[in-house]
């Protein structure tokens, strides 16, 4: 079970550069793939998902072609777009019995996982109504269970977590965990707590390129002892911004609580913090977005 | 009521058309209009002619005919091409947006409607323009008179495109004529003012007064014992007309004048009036948006909380046989939301083909039996786009299967609502009559599947089709592809084999064209 993509490429009509060789070997687990909007994910998500084809470079599942022969992988794909419709006037239970037939599975098999996975999703209650009065977050569970259908081997969740409540959030990221241990799942999302809590293997994008890979552990070790805490007035907070990477404010009752990435202590008091998964992010990002990247990416090599 | 506002909700709004492939498309048709209004002298077809004559191709005839067929045309393709300015700004968000700012709802469909004048103008424009090439290469007059060539094209057409361009903004804001309907409805307005416009002033909207008469007159001073002078607009085969006359130019009176211009205000007035029941995007108002506005049938389920660990489905994946399946799919999604009106009306024609005597059948109760599902047949092609599941169903195998099933779902809804004909045919032992019912039951979804996957739209079918069967009812053989014209009982249109190769061709069109655009992913 094995995902090779290299170099791939992808150049809308228009010129528009999307992607520019990406490279990436993934096995079972989740990859969260990070980066800020219009940093190339969605795009990448496609490609993998064959919806769309790479301007240059190859995707390989097991080794075999996907951009030229997709259908292989296609049986065993499971795929939750961004944004996605429904058939508004069928019912729950109709729309996944119709993908399942487009998935090919049989209708014995059809019938049974669709009960399963609209419980799985706590839909049953409601698998008779129609799509069209569901609310967007019943619409995205709706999404969770027809990915699932197939019990597919690479399942690609493009911002899964959109529109769920905080409870259905922890849940979904609970249900990718224990899916992860049998098949090769990629979570694209910009919500790094999402990624914190699920994913063995981060990937950071900006620009339509790959910027970092690792575990957890590799990114939070290339800024540890770079995270700074430290107590400012509320006036200073935008001169000071400008001079530091800021990666979080807390106003308080005496001031406010910044959290700086940088180098050597930003002020005289500033405390050196464990770095979170927020503030490597943020390092790598940084350092690509602003034109003062020699100050804010200051990485380590990795051990 | 700013000016300054309703332009800048006009400009915007043309910006955002011009700008989409659709509108060269569009212009690219408004030229062969132009080119086609006068065709070369030897011609055995025109679209334009009184009696057995026709103007020589000056500036004063070709400017009046040329404006004449514009006002039909575009009034028709045109309201189509601009009925969707309040729909875009409802599905992009824009709407509300707007709804929350002092935009006034009278301002707002103004601008609209400005919008929509502006892009049918521009289609005007080009077409225009064409006729000054047309003129030149036809040579019949090298004698150039901009004035005569260009002023019916602002006298005539605009109007006319005024009152297409209003009935747009008024059609998207009342909820029952926002979609196919209000398409079909135009589309008997239309043919209502094409035909009755001609002998009834009130209603000219296409100004035949402005040149009938005229020119009716011309020919009678240069041709003493004339015969035939009755004008005829659109596409007919036959002689061609061997009189000739020299147009002078359409009639410039000021009470003609004056009735275009009342045209005009016509326009405007029913514009504003609108503004009386838009609902300026208050979803609240619009039922068919379901859950996202208004309150859910029953409560949405409380979530189980995450301590309650859930299991992963247990049932083991098998892949099978689908094609049963993937057809009721297909089926349940073409016929997703019919209302029960829709199954009662498809009743009561299957009854009454079942009583009627048997010519009245062919000639009348086919036809309305294969009207009847025109909006549902117009979504085969299109709803993967229109509800947005194209990435879901791209992502899967069993492309051509799936496609194979729309158009067998098509067909199922073609047999069914035609059944009870087939019957009576078959009964009657009318066999050409079966096999030309045949070559309709496999045209139809064929057309259907190709124009909507072309388009992915459901309009290029809804006009098409309509235009096609409005020819089959006004007994227009060649067209007839359901066998209901008849001369002495016998079938007066084409060899059904025909529309049968005519279907095979659209269905390799559809294939293909899904075949292309999944290669060109």
């Amino acid at each position: 079970m094995e995902l090779d993509i290299s170099e791939v490429s992808k150049v809308y009509r228009g010129g528009k550069r999307a992607l520019g060789g990406v490279t990436l070997r993934l096995g079972p687990g989740v990859l969260g793939l990070l980066g800020p909007n219009g940093a190339g994910k969605s795009s990448l998500m496609r490609i993998i998902a064959t919806i769309t084809r790479p301007s240059d470079g190859t995707v390989r599942w097991d080794g075999e072609d996907v951009v030229a022969r997709p259908d292989r992988l296609r049986r065993v794909l499971g795929y939750l777009p961004q944004e996605f419709g429904v058939y508004p006037n069928l019912t729950a239970a109709e729309f996944l019995s119709y993908l399942a037939a487009v998935k090919g599975l049989s209708a014995q098999s059809a019938r049974a996982r669709i009960d399963e996975l609209l419980e799985l999703v706590n839909l049953t209650d409601v698998g008779k109504r129609p799509l069209g009065k569901f609310s967007g977050g019943m619409r995205q569970r709706v999404g969770i269970a027809q990915a699932l259908l197939n019990d597919p081997e690479l399942l690609i969740v493009d911002e899964p977590t959109a529109g769920l409540d905080p409870e259905e959030r922890v849940r979904f990221r609970n249900l990718l965990g224990d899916l992860a241990a049998h098949r090769v799942v990629i979570l694209s999302t910009h919500i790094v707590s999402d990624v914190e809590a699920t994913a063995d293997d981060i990937a950071i994008m900006a620009q339509g390129r790959l910027l970092r890979r690792g575990t957890p552990e590799h990114l939070l070790g290339m800024v540890d002892g770079y995270v700074w805490e430290t107590m400012i007035p509320s006036a200073e907070l935008i001169e000071f911004r400008e001079r530091h990477v800021v990666s979080r404010a807390v106003r308080t009752p005496d001031g406010i609580r910044v959290r700086v990435l940088a180098p050597e202590p930003p002020t005289i008091d500033a405390v050196n913090v464990p770095p979170d998964l927020e503030d490597a992010y943020l390092n790598v990002v940084r350092g690509v977005n602003q034109a003062t990247a020699a100050r804010a990416e200051f990485t380590r090599e990795a051990p | 009521m700013n000016p300054r506002i309703l332009g800048a909700i006009a400009l915007a709004d043309f910006r955002d058309r011009v700008r989409r492939p659709a509108f060269l498309m569009v212009l690219v048709a408004a030229v062969a209009l132009g080119y086609f209004s006068a065709p070369p002298g030897d011609s055995q077809w025109m679209v334009f002619r009184l009696g057995t004559y026709r103007g020589v191709y000056t500036s004063e005839y070709l400017g009046a005919v040329t404006a004449l067929a514009a006002g039909a045309w575009l009034a028709l393709g045109g309201f189509y091409f601009v009925k969707n300015a309040v729909a875009r700004d409802e599905t992009t968000g824009v709407g509300q947006i707007l709804a929350t700012t002092p935009l006034r709802s009278s301002a707002y469909v103004l601008g609209k409607f400005l919008s929509n004048l502006l892009v049918l103008v521009a289609m005007v424009a080009v077409l225009a323009v064409t006729t000054l090439g047309v003129q030149l290469i036809r040579a019949e007059s090298t004698s150039i008179d901009l004035v005569a060539l260009w002023l019916p094209f602002l006298v005539l057409t605009v109007p006319m495109l005024a009152v297409s361009a209003a009935a747009a903004v008024v059609f998207e804001t009342i909820k029952p004529l926002r979609a196919g309907l209000g398409n079909i409805v135009w589309f008997i307005v239309w043919l209502a003012v094409f035909g009755v416009g001609k002998t009834v002033a009130a209603v000219d909207l296409m100004g035949y007064g402005a040149v009938e008469p005229a020119m009716q007159r011309d020919i009678l001073a240069q041709h003493p014992d004339p015969g035939d002078t009755n004008l005829s607009v659109g596409l007919n085969f036959s002689e061609a007309p061997t009189g000739r006359f020299f147009a002078g130019g359409i009639d410039l009176s000021a009470g003609m004048l004056a009735g275009r211009l009342a045209f005009l205000a016509v326009a405007v007035v029913l514009v504003v009036l609108t503004a009386l029941w838009f609902r300026r995007f208050d979803p609240s108002r619009d039922s068919r948006k379901g859950a996202d506005t208004a309150p859910a049938a029953e409560p949405e389920p409380v979530a189980v909380p995450a301590a309650a660990a859930f299991g992963r489905p247990t049932t083991p994946v098998e892949f099978g046989s689908t094609a049963v399946r993937l057809f009721v799919g297909e089926t349940r999604i073409l016929i997703q939301g019919v209302s029960r009106w829709w199954w009662l009306v498809a009743l009561a024609v299957a009854v009454t083909a079942a009583l009627v005597p048997l010519k009245f059948l062919i000639s009348f109760v086919l036809p309305a039996a294969w009207i009847l599902p025109i909006l549902i047949w117009s979504r085969m092609g299109t709803q993967q786009y229109e509800h947005d599941v194209r990435l879901l169903v791209g992502a899967c195998p069993a492309r051509r299967t799936r496609l194979a099933a729309e158009w067998l779902a098509g067909l199922a809804l073609t047999f069914v609502t035609g059944l009870v004909p087939l019957v009576r045919l078959a009964v009657a032992s009318d066999w050409p009559g079966v096999l030309a019912w045949l070559g309709g039951l496999v045209f139809i979804p064929s057309l259907a599947l190709a124009f909507g996957l072309l388009a992915r739209s459901h309009r290029l079918f809804q006009i098409g089709y309509l235009l096609l069967w409005y020819a089959v009812v006004s007994q227009t053989p060649v067209l007839d592809f359901m066998g209901a014209v008849r001369v002495d009982g016998h079938l007066a249109g084409p060899n059904p084999v025909v529309f049968m190769a005519i279907a095979a061709l659209l269905l390799a069109a559809a294939f293909t064209t899904g075949e292309t655009r999944h290669a060109r992913r």
